[in-house]
Order: structure tokens, then sequence, then C-alpha cells
């Protein structure tokens, strides 16, 4: 969509050559408009993750001589359990976590494109979670998971669901749902969102017609609905296994990582060694989950098709 | 008639899970805020209501609470100006004038908004410790815009691409330069697109956790997210009363802003992501 609009408003220059190797004047404009951008960009993002590759080859510990170490860290690394562990975690708390989120989302997705009493006051709500600061909603959720006396515990026991109150941060699968629980209230309203989008560009001739056809709900839905906001989904889907990867907020508030470092995400682990001066080490863990990151953000570009439409 | 009937209830209790599903915890959270004991939900504690953790929280002087909101809005609204304002200088170049080399640029600004931050925030501790300015506000309003570049420009591309060349053509005959067409022209016509962008770069900003937690030592800039994190209390025992109060507190003007410009966020939101 976007693409589209790209493509009528500024990909039809007129009658310039594609390689010139002089800019001309309005060109040389154009680069001063784009300057301040690249300026901030460079200096504050390509830099900063450049320095991170270097410093990565390094022994750069907070008060020693910094060494060269080549690949060193990063063989360490692969025979750090610790670092594995987080791996597993990370990839567990994507896998179950995203499509939880999106799950929901196409549900509240779906109520919010219907007409009902008070849509702006519903979209408001929903927005709310996603604008709370991840941080401020995890320390609400480790009071909800408190052991003593957390609204968690208290629901469980009025609705006789276990016998004894559940230790949700102190036990590991405890936290790991805690977290991802935490996780989807704040992130579910961000896929709902999009999800919209996509549900309302989708034309009501369809549905019209498939209801003189007599399709019931579910054939609507499999039928229309789905493979129309495949698209929209598929965005969806990688915008968040992208930020569900470097997840740290909710976090480093609810468990810190623990019980014994079994919640313990790539950007907390590399979080650690960082606070901890050790910049070396710390730097080889987040190129990793740079890498990953950027595998991935390939994959969508690739199936946004950006390239086909933008040039 | 028995599908449309059906229809109608379910939509009636999705909508009433949806609310609940997202505002249940807010409501703890007051609740915890104004009761005097955290424990008022075990079974022969009485919720007695008090506004003293409220009391405590802005007037005190070792909590440092209004110095983090006080940073916190500071620091997000200088970074969602500044932003706005340099995302719409590219924004106007990518959608009028001849960039070169302008699909390698775009992709690099979207590939830039896929980084892990704890990939860059090292580098930009060292920056920072050597330019002095851990501890400043600089020291994250710089990294704040440059971190909410890339979406800001998508989403100004897209409002940009909108609005009628004609308009620029009629400035330049009328001897505008670039920049005065930008402000002059654009900006009215974009005004509502500009302010769903800058909204979103405020939000951004004002969330943002990482940064602020390894840019800052003290109070003197760190930002609430971070502040509300750190909030321990003095003698070992964690003050919920407290810590929920100064949460209720942040969340009041971003319930405000979500509810008086809910359109605009959804519309922004959308474009940087669908469109985007």
């Amino acid at each position: 969509m976007k693409t589209e609009r790209l493509k009528k408003s500024s990909f039809h220059l007129p009658g310039r050559p594609a390689r010139v190797p002089a800019l001309d004047r309005e060109q040389w404009i154009a680069l001063g408009f784009m300057v301040p951008l690249l300026l901030f960009v460079v200096l504050f993002i390509l830099v900063p993750v450049l320095g991170t590759l270097v410093d990565s080859f390094f022994l750069d510990v907070t008060y020693l001589p910094k060494r060269f170490l080549g690949l060193e860290n990063y063989g360490w690394l692969l025979r750090d359990p610790g670092f594995w562990q987080s791996v597993r975690f990370t990839c567990l708390f994507v896998v179950v976590s995203v499509p939880l989120e999106i799950a929901l989302g196409l549900m509240i997705a779906l109520v919010l494109n219907e007409q009902l009493p008070m849509r702006g006051l519903l979209r408001a709500c929903v927005l709310i979670p996603w604008a709370i600061p991840a941080a401020v909603s995890g320390r609400v959720f480790e009071l909800i998971y408190n052991y003593s006396f957390g609204a968690a515990n208290y629901l469980f026991r009025v609705l006789h669901l276990t016998e004894r109150p559940v230790n949700w941060l102190g036990s590991e699968a405890g936290a790991f749902l805690a977290l991802v629980v935490a996780d989807s209230w704040k992130t579910t309203p961000f896929a709902a969102i999009i999800l919209l989008a996509g549900l309302s560009s989708i034309p009501d001739d369809l549905y019209r017609q498939a209801k003189v056809d007599r399709a019931t709900f579910i054939q609507r839905f499999s039928r229309i609905t789905l493979p129309l906001l495949k698209p929209v989904l598929i965005v969806t889907l990688l915008f968040r296994t992208i930020d569900a990867l470097r997840v740290f907020d909710v976090i480093y508030v609810l468990t810190g990582g623990g019980p014994g470092g079994t919640t313990t995400s790539l950007s907390l682990f590399g979080y650690h060694y960082f606070s901890a001066g050790d910049f070396g080490y710390g730097s080889a863990v987040s190129v990793i989950l740079f890498l990953l990151a950027f595998a991935l953000s390939i994959i969508y570009v690739k199936l946004g098709h950006f390239e086909r439409e933008v040039s | 008639m028995k599908e449309e009937r059906l229809k109608k209830i379910l939509l009636a209790l999705g909508a009433l899970l949806t609310v609940l599903f997202c505002l249940s915890p807010f409501f703890y959270m007051a609740l915890t805020g104004l009761s005097l004991h955290p424990d008022f939900l075990l079974p022969d504690r009485p919720l007695c209501i008090t506004l003293s953790h409220f009391h405590t929280v802005v007037a005190s002087d070792s909590v440092h609470f209004v110095a983090f909101l006080r940073n916190s809005l500071i620091i997000s609204t200088a970074s969602a100006v500044i932003c706005v304002f340099i995302a719409s200088l590219a924004a106007y170049a990518i959608t009028r004038l001849p960039v070169p080399g302008k699909v390698f640029l775009m992709f690099l600004v979207l590939a830039v908004s896929m980084f892990p931050p704890v990939s860059l925030v090292s580098y930009l501790f060292k920056l920072m410790s050597a330019l002095g300015w851990i501890n400043t506000y600089q020291g994250l309003i710089f990294p704040y815009v440059a971190w909410t570049l890339p979406l800001s420009l998508w989403i100004l591309i897209s409002y940009f691409a909108q609005v009628p060349k004609d308009l620029d053509r009629a400035g330049l005959i009328d001897g505008c330069s670039r920049l005065q067409i930008l402000v002059k022209i654009i900006f009215p016509v974009a005004a509502p697109g500009i302010f769903s962008t800058m909204l979103l770069a405020f939000v951004f900003a004002f969330n943002e956790f990482l940064f602020a937690l390894m840019l800052t030592t003290d109070h003197s800039a760190r930002t609430v997210p971070v502040g509300i994190a750190l909030f321990e209390g003095l003698y070992g025992q964690i003050p919920w009363g407290e810590i929920m109060a100064a949460t209720t507190i942040t969340t009041i003007p971003v319930v405000i802003l979500t509810l008086m410009f809910q359109r605009r966020i959804i519309q922004g939101l959308t474009r940087g992501a669908v469109k985007g």
C-alpha cells in the first residue's frame, strides 16, 4: 500500500538519467534535507552497532587493559551454558508469546471492527496497555503475582483452581507463564490495532455476498477474512517476532531473569555483562542477537515484497 | 435471524472481555495505591482507603518521583519535537526531491528500526561517558531522536505523499525555497499527520527503558520507567502502596492522551506498520 503511494509520488523523476556522477542542484538540496536524519542514524545507531561489533573481538573489561582476542569471546559463548539457556528461553518465549498475542489480537480486532456503541472509547481502552511503559506495567504484574496477597492467587483461591497458592515468580514454569501473560497484555493491543487496519480494508461487499450465499460465520472467516488478512498477519507476526526476540523491560522488572537464570533473555544476558563492566563478552552476545534480528528483518522485507514494489 | 442474535451476544461478550482484559490491572493498581495495606484481597483484611501513598510519592524528598516525571516529560517532548522536525525534512526530500540512492537509504532506515537496543547500548554508554553526558537530558534526547527517527520517517512519508505536488509548484513559482515550502505550506496542510507522528514518537521515548537504565545513575535525568523499576523500600520490604501510587500517577497523563487522541494514534501506528 505504502509503496504504491511512493511510486506515484516520488519515483517518477522527470527524465533524469539513472547514473549521473555529478549531482545537480536539486539533488544537493535533497541531500541537505536528508543530512540531519543520516547524521543522527549514523552517529547514534550505526556507529554504536559497529562499535559493539569491534568490542566483541576484544577483552574489554573495566579497569583491565584492552586486549585483542579475535573470536575468543564467541568461542567462550558457545561453551557457556548460561548463553544456551538464554537462547532456549528467548526462542521459547517468542514461540509461545507471539502466536498467543496474534490470536488474542485477532479476536479483539474482530470485535473492534464491528459497529458497536462507544467504539472510540473501546479502541482507546485497547490502546492504554500499549501506551504504558513496560517497566511500569511490569511492576503492576509483579504485584499481581505476589505469592501471599497478589490478585492472581486471589483469583485462583476464589475460583478454587488450586489448593495452595501458586509460587508464580519463584518457580520456573510459573515465572515463564507470568512473563508470557504480562508481555501479551502489553503487546496484544498493538497486534489488534494493526490487524484492525487489515480487517477494515476488506470490502464489505464480500461479506454481503457471502451472506446471500448463506455462508456461515466460520466459512466467512476462513474463506474471506483469513486469506485477505494474510499479508497483514505476516507483517504483524514478523514485527512481533523481532520485538519479542529483544524482550528486556518486562523481564528485568518482573523476574530479573530468575529463578536461577531460567527466564534470562538474550538482551538481559548481554546487559548483565555490560552492567558488570565486561563490555567485550556482552558485545558478543549483542552481536548474536543482532544477527538473529537482522536475519528476521530480511525475511520481513522479502515477505513484504518491498524490493519489488519500491524498485 | 438466530445467527444475528448469537452474533450480537458474542460481540457484547467480546467487548466486555476486551475491556476487562485491558483495564482490570489498572483498577487493581489504583486500588492498591489507595489502600493502606497492599494485602486487602486476603479474606480477613479490610480495605482502608487513604491518600497517604500518593502524598509520600509526590512530597517525599527521598523518592524523587516528581523529578523522574519531570525528566520524562522534558526528555520525551524534546525528543519527539526534534525527531519529527528532522524526519519531516527527510520525508519531504524522499517524497518530492531526487534523493541520490533513495531506495538504499529507505532500506537502511527500515533495517535500523529492527536493531535490538542492547546491540548499541554499551557503545552509547562509552560515548556518553566520554562526552560527560551521563545523567544529562541531552545524553538521552540524542539517542531517543535517533531511535524514533525510522518509524517517524515512514509515517511521515505516507502523510506527505498525500499532499498534492501542485502546492510545491505554486510555492516555487512564488519564489519560496524548498525549506520555506516545507515549513509554510506542507506543515500546515499535513499538520494532523505531523501531530500523530509526534504523539507516537513521544510515547516511544516515554516508554524507553534500556537506554535510560544504562545512561543514568541518579535522579538528575532518570526517567519514570527506570525510576519505578528501581523503586525499592528503605527497609527491605517492597513499598507496594507507594509504587502503585507512582504507577497510577504515571498512567493518568497516558490515559488522558490516549482518550483524547485515540484516532490519531491508531492512524499513525497503522501507517507505520502496515504501510511502512
